[in-house]
């Protein structure tokens, strides 16, 4: 992937994160063939669809915690589905279950009978870091790391703290294979995209409320995904933990809202998404619509991002996924109403 | 004339009990005869006159049929009546399937319908499995994601959006934010104290989280220093704590053994020595293959470069352990 990458020039590079960041402002040549567009362009178009990656920035690793307030609006489902379409991209993703004794990333993943140590572990000396990273077969530049079993204590004291040094530890993986890469580690050179390096994102999935869950969470995260769903009670929780980690200096703060029916909103039975945006006054990541393949695929520890063909709300994972390595926003959201039926819909187009 | 009507009355009883297919070898040749005729060329004049004579010779047989035996006169009958027919059953069963075809294909089209469904991607029809590489690498620009040209609506997974532009502005972000400043005043609690507990003295009040006393976390006991659980974190090599523990245990046990063993010079018995392996079994399922590749250099003494492996150790520790856990 990394290869493919190099191809494009610097003029469509700029092009390509323009276009972007007015999502969906991508031209769509390959499929109107009935307007003739200039020859080059058109190469170039099509080049890029198969070339195209998002451009990482912001400086490694992001520590990215997802929050919400509110229980069950998605925190875990948004941790496992992003953290996967990373993967997918290419960047290396640790994402961390810091749901103290109700931990179900794993289970989402399909993980759970590869936990063995657990952040509560390394910091009782049974073991180190790298051996409670469980990597994902399906991509392995994701792991997974789980901060306690159900039933065992995390010493709060200095949870958050603990939290910290593990992204410390994390960062300094990548020094270590660079440093001394010696026959120890084989695989040293290619850290990144193998995922031994220091990772490209580090993942929080935070558990509800603002306790000291909630505290330790988010001590090492320098920016946040804030889940909500479009319904009052969810919102003020999300206004309050918004205000919280803004009082605690975390000010790139962006939201997903999930569980969007367009149908509803159509009928005005249920908030629309630039409904809440106004009550929160927070750019956009992502509406995730709500889609009965999302609970399928919980049950089947099979992430949604993975499925094929991808479902709508599995795409609406994936543009998220985008435009958080690009620190992007939507500026446009999908609104359901009658299609038009014009000349080129009946083509298709 | 009496024995004509006889005849046909006769021939009317006997067809429905005879089967229609008595011989199709003979139809076909009979086809295959009239194609010969008509390929050679012979003129329609010709052809006519053939046709006549073979009728009227039909029609002999028919009238001098009571002599003739019955199964040559039904086969001669059939292949007159047959032609027509199976050109007829053959249309029939055309059309029909052309019906169902079409119906079949409509139906496929419906919206609603289970087929839609799977074109939709809300049904998956492949198999659960390890997943593969997408064909494309796009999210915004896919066969799933069409992108109207004026970029006013987006078709996704079929189904035509419009699109709403967000409107929210810098100057709104801020409002916000000043507002929540306002509202929500907080410090991140960065010490932990159960209720009833004595305040240290360095401490700024704000910053304390008081736990109750029944809260899950208020059962924690925190027996771990704070310089020893940060040592642990960043130990990159080594033997864990725990296992190094154990291994020194059982070192212990082991010697203490051969002690008494050279007093009493007592064979140990396959089961003791059984039992004493069991440690190693549990913490390093991958003993087998730590030893087999016995790259973790970084380790001083042989039997613990043995334990130190873990289930779940697919980081630095051993590339080739890493290669193979890729492969699974
Ligand atoms: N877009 C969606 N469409 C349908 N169901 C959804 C969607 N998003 C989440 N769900 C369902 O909501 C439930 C809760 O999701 P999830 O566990 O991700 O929430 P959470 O915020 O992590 O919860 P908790 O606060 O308990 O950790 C799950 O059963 C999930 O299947
Ligand atoms: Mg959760």
């Amino acid at each position: 992937m990394l290869s493919l990458y190099n191809h494009p020039t610097t003029t469509t590079t700029t092009t390509t994160t323009n276009l972007k960041s007015h999502f969906p402002s991508i031209t769509h040549l390959r499929h109107s063939p009935t307007f003739p567009k200039p020859k080059p362009k058109t190469l170039t178009k099509s080049l890029l669809q198969w070339n195209r990656k998002p451009q990482l920035s912001g400086e490694t690793p992001r520590v990215v915690v997802v929050t919400s307030g509110k229980g069950g609006v998605g925190k875990t489902t948004t941790t496992a589905n992003i953290g996967l379409s990373l993967a997918r991209l290419g960047f290396s993703v640790v994402a961390i279950d810091a749901d103290v004794g109700l931990r179900n990333l794993d289970l989402l993943l399909g993980l759970e009978n590869r936990v063995n140590y657990t952040v509560v572990e390394i910091l009782n000396g049974e073991c180190r870091l790298d051996q409670a990273l469980v990597r994902d077969k399906r991509w392995s530049n994701f792991e997974l790391l789980c901060i306690s079993k159900p039933r065992s204590k995390l010493p709060i004291g200095f949870g958050g703290k603990a939290l910290t040094w593990l992204v410390e530890a994390l960062k300094a993986r990548g020094d270590k294979t660079g440093g001394n890469g010696t026959g120890t580690n084989g695989s040293g050179s290619g850290s990144s995209s193998t995922g031994s390096g220091c990772p490209d994102f580090i993942l929080i999935d935070c558990p509800a409320g603002i306790d000291a869950g909630f505290i330790t969470a988010i001590t090492p995260a320098n920016e946040a995904v804030l889940i909500t769903t479009p319904d009052i009670t969810a919102l003020r929780d999300a206004d309050r933990v918004t205000g919280l980690l803004e009082c605690d200096g975390i000010r790139d703060i962006k939201m997903i809202v999930n569980r969007v029916r367009t149908d509803m909103i159509k009928g005005e039975d249920m908030m629309s998404v630039l409904d809440v945006q106004e009550m929160l006054g927070l750019p956009l990541l992502g509406v995730i619509p709500e889609d009965s393949e999302v609970i399928r695929s919980t049950n089947r520890g099979y992430p949604l991002v993975l499925n094929k063909p991808p479902t709508l709300a599995g795409l609406a994972f994936e543009q998220a996924a985008w435009r958080l390595v690009e620190q992007d926003s939507m500026q446009a959201v999908m609104v359901e109403e009658e299609p038009k039926r014009g000349f080129f819909s009946f083509f298709g187009g | 004339m009496a024995s004509i009507w006889t005849l046909h009355f006769h021939s009317l009883s006997v067809r429905p009990s005879c089967p229609f297919f008595i011989d199709s070898n003979s139809s076909t040749r009979r086809r295959r005869r009239h194609r010969f005729l008509i390929t050679n060329g012979i003129s329609t004049q010709q052809f006519k006159q053939q046709c006549i004579t073979s009728i009227s010779k039909f029609h002999h047989q028919l009238l001098t049929s009571i002599s003739i035996p019955m199964p040559q006169f039904l086969t001669n009958r059939n292949i007159g009546i047959n032609l027509p027919i199976w050109v007829c059953v053959a249309v029939v069963i055309l059309v029909a399937s052309l019906r169902a075809l079409s119906k079949f294909s409509r139906k496929k089209e419906r919206p609603g319908s289970v087929a839609d469904l799977v074109r939709r991607g809300q049904l998956r029809s492949d198999r659960r499995g390890i997943s593969r590489n997408l064909k494309y690498e796009d999210p915004f620009d896919n066969p799933l994601v069409k992108v109207s040209k004026s970029k006013s609506s987006v078709e996704m997974c079929g189904k035509v959006y419009r699109l709403a532009p967000v409107t929210l502005t810098q100057e709104e972000q801020a409002v916000h934010q000043r507002r929540r400043s306002r509202a929500y005043q907080w410090k991140r609690p960065t010490v932990f104290l159960k209720e009833g507990e004595s305040v240290p003295p360095d401490v700024d009040p704000d910053t304390i989280r008081w736990i109750p006393a029944n809260h899950p976390f208020a059962t924690t006991s925190t027996d771990i220093g704070e310089d020893f659980a940060h040592k642990n974190v960043s130990q990159k090599h080594g033997v864990p704590f725990r296992i190094q523990a154990e291994h020194e245990a059982l070192q212990r046990k082991l010697e203490a053994l051969q002690n008494e063993e050279e007093l009493n010079k007592v064979v140990i018995n396959p089961i003791n020595a059984k039992e004493f392996e069991r440690p190693f079994n549990s913490h390093g399922r991958l003993n087998d293959h730590a030893e087999k590749t016995s790259l973790n250099n970084q380790v001083k003494d042989p039997l613990s470069s043995k334990l130190d492996s873990s289930p779940n150790n697919f980081g630095s520790a051993s590339s080739s352990g890493e290669d193979q856990n890729l492969k699974l």
